[in-house]
């Protein structure tokens, strides 16, 4: 059994998942705090998936936009899942006193946003994961 | 003469130009390299190569090298023109012994260094390597500490160029690093002190050739290299651009092109090009495209420090070296690897005599523990001295932000500059306005029965009042506040105005530069 949090349109979930062995009977318990979490269905497949959700790591494969200073997120100009162009800005960091642009390196699908509009953030802190 | 005794000088020079053979030729072919003869066609004007000790040989009789017929001794040197000025080159041939260094192959290239150092001209080396000859053992250390040597004390005297066209690992990758300028060929390149296979065993870490040490690691991650290319051709055709902005040697000056880009231009376009909002970012580049002659500007460390744009334009013809920051990465800000950046170019272009241009927009110093811990004192440090040494004409440019210690770093006129010269949109002052007001009306703001609305008050006082480029106007640190329009014109004044400039400084052995 592995616990997760999950992190939903702003919304956080606790979830527990269990390995399901072949020939195990599936034992679904999801463990929620507010809301059924969409993970946790019964009888789900080997339950590796939710865990790249999880805050701080990042989907495997992804390319990672970092912070290249600390700062201000100020403006969150993409949405998870919307696709992107390379050099498109996602995010306007502010940092000493500009605004900054930070932009995909690479042409993608935005997998993760790990930042809210206002929230501090240090160089290297993850912002946007493209996939 | 006899028919047999040319014939014999005739078959002995075709089995050097041979290098290893055509199987090995087609094999560097297959890797998408040219050979070393081949890049030396490329780099001279036509015909004019002439080439040295072809007929050298290696001494080592280890490890059955005396069945070694190494042709050329695995490296093509010689001299010849580029544009028509002389140039002296060597040329690693890795089609022979795999380019590997040996006392006599070093010794060839020893030769050349010092024929460039005496008659003042640059030398290109084109590496392609795999290294130091291990039969040779000692013999080839001693090589490599024979070149190192020349390439140090030829440093400053004479352009120093290296490619990187092969593999250059472990020793061999400090010849390059004491050269002014590293080239590297993007994906049949690598550089390395220590490779792939040592670090896995060393430190269990798993990193491709590539990834270590590519042109791209060293040109956006390292900073070790200035240049990457596509392509060997591209590569060269990269040198002989860069040698046209250079002179031969620290007693001449660069070439003048002449140009038909008028000199008087008005550029209302610079009148645009500073946001209104002092909080937008905008891109520098256009700046200096603007201001160079037919908009060519070649950057150098392009990838590297992006904070900090550093590279050649021409004005009037003549070769200038432009330090500006980059209000689009990093706010424009200094760190440690800006002002790495920035202290080498300065110091290249005081070396070669060409005069400086800086262009000043920046908001201060990165915060962070990162920084200090990293040793920003002792880096920005660089920045002072390479611009307070150099005595080359010094013109800065404030176009907007200048704070604090980086509006010094950036070399204000007690740093040397000559000319100092503001657009309207400059704010010169010892920090920006909020920062400013928070301090100095700090009991305005705290006994205020409004805090908000006094502070923001006192921040447009401030602004109006110091964050302008008059204040240091008035004390003569800005010796004119210009239309930014106006700025070809006025640098090309100034360049002219600067062409006599005589400046000496004490004697001494050399300066203590903090490294």
């Amino acid at each position: 059994m592995k616990k997760f949090n999950i992190t939903v349109n702003g919304v956080s979930y606790e979830v527990e998942v269990e390995e399901i062995k072949d020939g195990a009977s599936p034992a679904p318990r999801p463990a929620v705090t507010s809301a059924p979490a969409p993970v946790a269905k019964p009888a789900a497949k080997p339950a590796a998936k939710p865990a790249p959700k999880s805050a701080a790591a990042a989907p495997a494969g992804a390319t990672n936009v970092d912070s290249p200073m600390p700062g201000n997120i100020w403006k969150v100009l993409v949405k998870e899942g919307e696709e992107v162009q390379e050099g498109q800005v996602l995010i306007i960091l502010e940092a000493m006193k500009m605004e900054n642009e930070i932009v995909a390196p690479s042409a993608g699908v935005v997998a993760t946003i790990h930042v809210s509009e206002g929230a501090s953030v240090n160089g290297g802190d993850i912002l946007v994961s493209l996939k | 003469m006899t028919i047999n005794k040319l014939e014999d000088l005739r078959q002995r020079k075709e089995k050097i130009l041979l290098g290893g053979g055509e199987k090995r030729i087609a094999s560097q072919h297959e890797k998408g390299k040219l050979t070393a003869r081949e890049r030396i066609s490329l780099l001279f004007d036509e015909g004019t190569f002439v080439e040295l000790d072809a007929f050298i040989k290696h001494r080592c009789v280890n490890f059955g090298m005396e069945k070694v017929d190494a042709p050329g001794e695995g490296v093509v040197t010689g001299y010849g023109q580029v544009d028509g000025r002389l140039v002296y080159a060597y040329a690693q041939d890795f089609t022979v012994v795999g380019g590997s260094l040996g006392e006599m192959h070093a010794k060839k290239i020893c030769k050349v260094q010092d024929m460039a150092l005496k008659m003042g001209a640059p030398i290109i080396g084109l590496n392609d390597s795999g290294g130091a000859r291990i039969q040779e053992g000692v013999d080839a250390l001693s090589g490599y500490g024979h070149i190192f040597y020349r390439n140090t004390i030829s440093s400053g005297v004479i352009p120093q160029i290296t490619a990187i066209m092969g593999p250059c690992a472990g020793g061999a990758v400090y010849s390059p690093a004491l050269t002014d300028f590293i080239f590297m060929v993007d994906k049949t390149s690598q550089m390395f002190i220590t490779g792939p296979q040592v670090i896995k065993t060393v430190t269990g870490e798993e990193v491709s050739a590539e990834e270590l040490g590519g042109a791209m690691t060293h040109n956006k991650i390292s900073g070790v290299a200035h240049f990457v290319s596509a392509n060997d051709e591209a590569c060269i055709a990269e040198i002989r651009r860069l040698i046209s902005f250079l002179p031969s040697n620290n007693m001449e000056t660069s070439p003048i092109f002449e140009t038909d880009d008028d000199i008087n231009k008005i550029l209302p376009e610079l009148d645009e090009i500073v946001p209104e909002n002092p909080n937008k970012p905008y891109d520098m580049k256009n700046i200096i495209q603007h201001i160079a002659d037919d908009g060519d500007f070649m950057e150098v460390q392009q990838y590297y420090a992006q904070n900090m744009i550093t590279g050649y334009i021409r004005i009037n013809g003549q070769t200038v070296g432009v330090i500006a920051n980059q209000p689009k990465v990093l706010a424009g800000c200094l760190d440690i690897n800006a002002s790495d950046k920035a202290g080498r170019f300065i110091r290249t272009c005081d070396c070669f005599n060409i005069p400086v241009l800086n262009i000043v927009d920046v908001p201060g110093f990165l915060p962070g523990t990162t920084q200090e811990y990293g040793g920003i004192i002792r880096h920005g440090a660089k920045m002072l001295y390479a611009y307070s040494e150099a005595t080359v004409p010094k013109i800065t440019l404030i176009v907007r932000k200048a704070y604090g210690g980086a509006y010094i770093g950036m070399c204000n006129k007690e740093l040397g500059s000559d000319i100092v010269l503001a657009w309207p949109t400059a704010e010169i002052a010892v920090m920006g306005p909020e920062g400013a007001a928070n301090i100095i009306f700090k009991n305005d703001i705290s006994n205020s029965d409004d805090p908000q609305t006094t502070r923001a008050e006192k921040i447009a006082d401030y602004k109006s009042e110091f964050a302008t480029p008059y204040k240091a106007a008035e004390r003569g640190f800005v010796d004119d506040v210009i239309e930014p329009s106006s700025t070809r014109p006025r640098l090309v004044d100034a360049l002219n105005m600067l062409a006599s400039k005589q400046e000496t400084r004490p004697p001494k052995k050399h300066g203590n530069v903090p490294l």
